[in-house]
């Protein structure tokens, strides 16, 4: 049983940190919507109602074909991505082959290191192959990235959920890639679907490697549009606010619209006994 | 369909461990016989289900089924269906579809899948809860839903492990019951694992009494009774178990407190140390007037009978000994009573070694 008092506090609690977090949110939301061409940062919410902004900074700032480049990029990066986690977590989960321990020590690893450390190889590899400044420049180490963390997530809720209920199937009469598909993939959808929460939202928001492979092309992302943008105008912060706000809108609206599916994955997984 | 099932000196070894968790198993199971194995915790049963059913790979030895030998065919080939002790049902599915699924993956026709569930279901009285997912199913309906699964699949041979651990004790009784009328029924062969001893003794055409990863026993429920090839046996099988006394051989008699038993020819050629542990079941004691002295620690009473509970001094320290009495018979508390075996078996000291 939850106390009055508990219940009270908990809200109060959740109410606290709800404002700490929205806070700064809500403060580039009233400064988008200023006065543009004002220096100096006021926030003033009787004079928040410039609308006008997000259509000029979108036409200043080149925005559209920035979310364009991005949106290609981060979704191919996501899907890709999920759909070789699931079965790399699966292999490191419930197979036996030779060097497993090895290979997953080689994959932890590559989480660990900073991008900082690579990316000159990197790039240079990428020139090689004649790949730099094209999507897949960004796209292939994004993805080679995303599958290192996502193999290891997967691994972990197969690892701990699955091990009866592969079996069943297996003697059921599943080879391994029906039990994967039939058996440990509708199990495992909250896990892919937050899985792709994370891809889209690091990716998108990755600001060094696309920066650095993209850099001899007019290919840039959405936060590469931002940075420029910030960089021509660093005063007129109204306008700053809303090229914030158009550059993380796509994350804020995935975010929704999977949160959501998401909420519906978890129900569907309670059943497990 | 059914089929017969053969262990040829099967052993399996876990990785990176010293002692082998089954060793050299010979066995066979006949075709539509219901073979129960029992013995303690740890001592190798779900090892032997899943070293049948492809999940664990042997060390030594070879399995048959049939004419086939299946050692190195992979679980999914083997025919085998299985009863978990968690019943791992899928939780997506529903009850149809957890019973359809294997039948699903063999590509049977939908029309045939569905009259083969509706059967099993009419069969275990699932009909009206197919739709259901597991989760919306008590113990016991999820125990027939698990047994379903196996049902529908019309497998050489079923498996089930512990499939009534999960149960109360009365939906154990009656499930009891059922699996073994089904199971006659279907004639499927059928290798049953249990840790309990009632359970095995009710259920099995022949009981395997598995220790350490060794067989110990195989034989009808009435012989384990009966004639228990070792202390080991003797001690597992009935309850209350049988009194085990480690007496000294003095000539053709075996010494308990001045008792003299007379023993056996062959008994005494080849007691081990010149000594012996003499076997008597509960029933097979007699309270006397002289015999072994023994002092009464307790008297239980069930209506038609007493079991009076008492510690006799052995050359292996003081041993609890169970005699069975009319009720009218018992003794205080505290007492000093005498008892005279009636009937004994006689076990070799050495270990668990089979009978002298
Ligand atoms: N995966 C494993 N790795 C290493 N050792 C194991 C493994 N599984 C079982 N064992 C060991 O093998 C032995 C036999 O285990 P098994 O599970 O067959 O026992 P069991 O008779 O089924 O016991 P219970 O009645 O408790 O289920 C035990 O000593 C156990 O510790
Ligand atoms: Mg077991």
């Amino acid at each position: 049983m939850i106390s009055r008092r508990d219940t009270i506090a908990g809200y109060l609690l959740l109410t606290l940190a709800a404002l700490i977090s929205l806070g700064p949110l809500i403060g580039v939301v009233v400064l988008a919507l200023g006065e543009p061409g004002r220096v100096g940062i006021k926030l003033d919410i009787t004079q928040a109602t410039n609308f006008g902004n997000f259509a000029d900074v979108w036409e200043k700032g080149d925005f559209g074909p920035a979310i364009l480049t991005s949106f290609i990029i981060t979704t191919t990066v996501v899907v890709v991505s999920v759909i070789l986690s699931v079965p790399a977590g699966y292999a490191f989960a419930l197979m036996d082959f030779p060097g497993r321990t090895a290979i997953f020590a080689l994959l932890v690893l590559g989480i660990l290191m900073p991008l900082e450390a690579m990316i000159v190889p990197l790039f240079l590899d990428m020139r090689r192959f004649n790949l730099d400044n094209n999507y897949w420049s960004v796209i292939l180490p994004q993805i080679g990235f995303s599958v290192a963390f996502g193999a290891f997530w997967m691994r972990a809720f197969f690892v701990q959920s699955a091990r009866s209920l592969m079996e069943a199937a297996w003697i059921d009469g599943a080879n391994s890639w029906r039990t994967l598909t039939r058996v440990l993939m509708p199990l495992a959808r909250p896990q892919m679907l937050t899985l792709a929460v994370l891809f889209f939202v690091w990716n998108w928001n990755d600001f060094l490697l696309p920066l650095v492979m993209l850099s001899g092309s007019d290919l840039q992302t959405a936060p590469m549009a931002l940075v420029t943008f910030e960089g021509a105008r660093r005063t007129d912060f109204a306008y700053v606010g809303a090229a914030s706000l158009i550059t993380i809108a796509p994350v804020v609206i995935v975010f929704i619209l999977l949160q959501r599916s998401f909420t519906r994955g978890i129900l569907a997984g309670s059943v497990k006994e | 369909m059914s089929e017969r099932v053969a262990f040829e000196d099967v052993s399996v070894i876990y990785p990176g461990m010293a002692e082998a968790a089954l060793s050299h198993v010979n066995l066979e199971v006949e075709e539509g016989e219901f073979l129960v194995l029992v013995g303690p915790s740890g001592c190798g049963k779900s090892t032997f289900l899943r070293a049948l059913a492809g999940l664990e790979a042997v060390s030594t030895g070879r399995i048959m089924i049939g004419d086939r030998d299946v050692t190195r065919v992979p679980a999914k080939d083997r025919d085998i269906a299985m009863v978990f002790q968690n019943y791992a049902l899928y939780p997506h599915m529903t009850v149809a579809q957890n019973m359809g699924f294997a039948l699903n993956i063999a590509k049977i026709p939908r029309a045939e899948i569905a009259r083969r569930v509706r059967e099993a279901a009419e069969l275990l009285d699932l009909t009206n809860y197919l739709d259901r997912k597991p989760k919306a199913l008590s113990g016991g309906q999820r125990q027939r839903v698990a047994m379903g699964r196996a049902i529908v699949r019309e497998p050489q041979v079923f498996l089930m492990d512990e499939p009534l651990s999960n149960l109360d004790a009365q939906l154990r009784v009656q499930t009891r019951t059922q699996i073994a009328t089904l199971q006659r029924r279907l004639g499927t062969t059928t290798v049953y694992v249990t840790h309990d001893q009632v359970e095995a003794m009710t259920m099995g055409d022949r009981v395997v009494i598995l220790k350490d990863g060794v067989v110990q026993q195989v034989d009808t429920p009435d012989n384990l009774y009966r004639h228990p090839v070792n202390a080991f046996v003797a001690g597992f099988i009935g309850s209350p178990s049988m009194n085990l006394i480690e007496a000294r051989v003095t000539g053709n008699t075996a010494d308990i407190q001045g008792f003299a038993l007379p023993l056996p020819r062959e008994v005494v050629d080849t007691a081990h140390a010149g000594r012996v542990i003499v076997g008597c079941r509960p029933e097979e004691l007699q309270l006397t007037d002289t015999g072994i002295p023994m002092t009464v620690q307790l008297v239980e009473s069930l209506g038609a009978d007493s079991f009076v509970y008492g510690v006799v001094d052995t050359i292996a320290g003081p041993t609890t000994v169970i005699t069975r009495t009319h009720p009218a018979d018992k003794p205080a508390l505290g007492s000093s009573v005498h008892v005279t075996p009636r009937q004994a078996h006689f076990f070799s000291c050495e270990g668990d070694r089979p009978r002298l």
